[in-house]
């Protein structure tokens, strides 16, 4: 598509200046098709590296978590151990273990808000490779078979044309599932 | 005996989440991967509470809710929606399909724990 810009080159739309204006129409479809081809392979490849990465991330999350529980209990069991005992320096100890413990607690439960980013990122690769799927399905529907000539005219209907498959791309896929910005806890409402 | 929540999502992270974050409050939880998922197992379990997204495939989360509140059984259980979606438009559907709430992702889990708590105790 990069080739169907207007400007100077009025005398072709595509790379090859040597062919035909036919088959030049013949290699824009084609260059099209594999160029929102390759955004699409794109799109999917960085979908998969935010699930590896999301996957990778849960399992850290989940081993942590159950250290940090394991952690948890050892200190109540010491304190038990402790208490009969009366040492002061030891329990001192171990209320300072138990802030940390808190603290910890605290970050993992952000850690929960933060790693549901997979799934807002996974949603908005969706609806961009699907706008780019319409797109590319509005830009074939172009009659590039009909009598076209390489002048001013053939391309302002072309650029028409092309204007027109971006409404039509727009309008089908208009409801954005993810408007969010930011990783803040999003609004909860009961109704 | 512990409360069971249905929490549908097509996305493994956050059923994952979700499921973390319910177990350690010490409820059960059922997993269902699309709203089709959901509504077969909503009708071999009993359930105290849905937790859906709304953007599934084969079946989403606005279907199920309104499939779900055309059963007997299920026309008094609360069900939540959490979901991405925020609009005016959407969650106005939502509420006349009976939802009970909407939580916008990311949760946050002490918060869930708080609105699952206020609506089924």
């Amino acid at each position: 598509m990069a080739e169907m810009h207007s400007g100077d080159e009025t005398d072709n739309f595509c790379s090859n200046q040597s062919v035909t204006v036919g088959l030049n129409e013949v290699l824009c479809i084609t260059e099209a098709e594999v160029y929102f081809k390759n955004i699409k392979l794109e799109l999917n490849q960085i979908d998969r590296l935010v699930c590896d990465a999301v996957n990778n991330l849960v399992i850290n999350f989940k081993y942590i978590s159950k250290l940090t529980k394991s952690h948890h209990e050892m200190v109540l069991a010491i304190e038990k151990m402790a208490i009969p005992k009366g040492s002061k320096p030891i329990l001192e100890l171990l209320e300072k273990q138990m802030v940390i413990a808190d603290k910890i607690e605290q970050e993992l439960d952000a850690a929960i808000t933060s790693l549901q980013f997979g799934d807002l990122v996974t949603q908005l690769l969706t609806h961009t490779t699907r706008q780019v799927e319409i797109l590319s399905t509005e830009l074939q529907r172009i009659d590039l078979k009909g009598n076209w000539k390489a002048d001013i005219a053939t391309l302002e209907a072309m650029q028409r044309k092309i204007s027109y498959a971006v409404n039509v791309a727009q309008t089908e896929n208009e409801r954005k599932p993810v408007v969010q910005q930011g990783m803040q806890m999003g609004d909860v409402e009961l109704f | 005996m512990a409360k069971t929540i249905l929490a549908v999502d097509d996305s493994a992270s956050i059923r994952q989440m979700v499921s973390f974050t319910l177990k350690n409050a010490g409820y059960e939880v059922i997993e269902a991967v699309d709203g089709q998922d959901a509504l077969d197992k909503a009708n071999v379990h009993a359930v105290n509470l849905v937790l859906t997204d709304i953007n599934m495939p084969r079946m989403d989360g606005l279907k199920l809710l309104e499939l779900l509140r055309n059963l007997s059984h299920y026309k008094t259980i609360p069900i939540l929606m959490l979901t991405t979606e925020s609009g005016d438009e959407i969650k106005a559907k939502g509420r006349a399909a009976g939802a009970t709430g909407w939580l916008v992702k990311p949760f946050d889990p002490k918060r869930l724990l708080e609105v699952i708590k206020k609506v089924i105790g």
